[in-house]
């Protein structure tokens, strides 16, 4: 285990001094903070509200980092770290993604923990990202006098395949997802999300952010019915 | 690589017999009843048929439990061995299928024949009347491709409870959820609350739910069976705890598993497919405890 939290280590902070001449592009974005807010359904939990709260940090060219917090109405409340080293290449730019989610599902005493590890790679119209996660479910009333121990998950496909209409630098944008992570849940591997996003800078320093997400399930048992959906919209201030 | 082997040959996996036609539609649309309406139908059959109570005339009794037959017209043999174990077996005893006893269509009459022996129980209606009562759950190979009407003729209902009595003493609480699409459909978990709340007062001994999606994906070899959403696992886990389930069995994985969580108990059984790896059943020792066993079956 140590072993692999050094290799990973060294993989994070190897990778932005790869990456030693800086070049524009991705590398630019700026510090932000954003807010959104979201109607969401699904079968289980029915009609619920989420606010969201994001932070952008790009400490320096090839290292970047966010912070989010989504508040749900369903009484679940989750918060997610993102590590973010990148490096230009001739086309595109080529980045890690390390992700850690936590879950806090309080309508049902449990937590779900989530971290992954990623490689992505994007260029103006396209960005793709593969990687594996692990998930730790652990019921927050669980005795120490029972057999009882938390569920390890030890194995989850990542992948997210993000297709833009015009260049992701341009004032306005609109983007197809395909993928079983977003900003707050990372689904199992046989768990698709299909989502529509946009964005138009309406001043220097504003973005209008919207979105919409659908959840099937059963793609893959070949009987798909509609799951869920959330629709968001809110804004960034960029600093 | 292998896994990457799984995820490009997923499709084919789904539907893996000489009969099966890929029907991507059903990937992105029902393409027959869903879980709503199939609860619905059982429902309608289940109030006709009234409730079931099995007599056991014994404390203490045998289950036999296999899953993922997939049988097809040309081999079925371990679905045989198991048929044989069972109505050899010693009263009292009764028996579950948990799901995928098809490969793809075309194969019910073939399981029809299989199941369909002297004296064994196929459905609600027949299973006070026979000695060798056995009770089966949808799995996805057996509804989709519109598979689901014919499942229905032949053991008219997917989601329904019954219990075992020893005279007027009530023993233990079985309940059967279709999770055939990886989805028990709001309908269902109303049902299912209702029924847990109005049961786990009546002083059952054990309180066991079958169903063939496996709640948990615990086990990365099996990277080619899908489950329920994320939200759907908490919430259905946290009602079963709620009301004192013990023991909740499924299959769809083809690999044996267990976990505890939130006192719940969750078996998942390895497949009794002809062609799989570490093929076996189990049996289960009903008494004031309950003690599992598992049977390989014989090889070739």
């Amino acid at each position: 285990m140590k072993k692999h939290l050094a290799l990973f280590c060294a993989l994070v902070l190897a990778l932005p001094m790869l990456a030693a001449v800086h070049q524009p592009g991705f590398g630019d974005r700026k510090y932000s903070v954003t807010g959104m807010l979201e109607y969401s359904y699904n079968t289980t939990w029915g009609h619920h509200g989420n606010m969201d709260i994001q932070a952008l940090m790009p400490i320096n060219p090839h290292f970047e980092m966010e912070a989010k917090v989504q508040l749900s109405t369903a009484n679940v409340y989750t918060g997610v770290v993102q590590l973010r080293p990148k490096f230009q290449v001739p086309v595109g730019e080529l980045f890690v993604e390390t992700d850690v989610l936590y879950k806090a599902v309080a309508r049902n005493r449990l937590g779900d923990m989530t971290a992954a590890l990623g490689v992505g790679y994007r260029m103006d119209y396209v960005s793709v990202t593969l990687g594996l996660f692990c998930r730790v479910i652990d019921n927050w009333d669980r005795s120490v006098h029972t057999d009882e121990t938390y569920v390890v998950e030890p194995f989850n496909l990542l992948y997210r395949l993000e297709v833009f209409c015009r260049p992701q630098n341009n004032p306005w944008n609109l983007s197809f997802m395909f993928s079983n992570v977003d900003d707050y849940q990372m689904e199992r591997m046989w768990q698709p999300l299909f989502m529509v996003g946009a964005w138009y800078d309406v001043a220097d320093h504003w973005r209008l952010n919207f979105g919409v997400q659908c959840k099937p399930t059963g793609m893959f048992h070949l009987d798909a019915t509609f799951y869920g959906a959330t629709f968001r919209t809110g804004f960034t201030y960029k600093f | 690589m292998k896994k990457i082997v799984y995820l490009v040959v997923a499709l084919a996996l789904v539907a893996c017999s000489e009969d099966s036609t890929l029907d991507i539609k059903g990937m992105f649309s029902p393409q027959g009843e869903t879980v709503n309406t199939r609860f619905e139908q059982s429902m309608a059959y289940n109030d006709s048929v009234g409730e079931i109570h099995l007599e056991m005339f014994s404390d203490e009794y045998t289950i036999y439990v296999c899953t993922d037959s997939h049988i097809t017209r040309k081999t079925h043999k371990n679905l045989d061995y198991f048929m044989a174990q069972y109505l050899a077996a010693p009263l009292p005893k009764m028996a579950l299928h948990l799901g995928d006893l098809i490969d793809a269509q075309k194969n019910y009459p073939c399981a029809d024949s299989v199941l369909r022996q002297p004296g064994v129980a196929v459905n609600q209606a027949q299973s006070i009347l026979r000695p060798f009562p056995l009770f089966i759950t949808p799995g996805n190979h057996d509804i989709y491709f519109k598979q689901w009407p014919i499942y229905r003729d032949l053991f008219k209902t997917s989601a329904y409870w019954f219990d075992t009595n020893n005279g007027s003493k009530k023993l233990d609480l079985f309940i059967c959820l279709d999770s055939a699409e990886g989805e028990i459909g709001t309908k269902q978990t109303a049902w299912l609350k209702n029924l847990l709340e109005t049961k786990s007062k009546e002083g059952y001994r054990h309180i066991i739910v079958f169903t063939h999606t496996h709640l948990w994906k615990l086990d990365g070899s099996q990277g080619h069976t899908s489950n329920y959403a994320l939200e759907a696992s908490y919430e259905l886990t946290s009602l079963l705890s709620k009301y004192g389930v013990e023991y909740v069995w499924s299959g769809h994985q083809h690999a044996r598993q267990s976990v505890i969580f939130k006192g719940v108990q969750y078996l998942v059984l390895n497949a009794t497919k002809d062609s799989e790896k570490g093929q076996s059943y189990m049996t289960a020792q009903m008494g004031e405890g309950i003690s599992y066993q598992y049977f390989d079956f014989p090889k070739e």
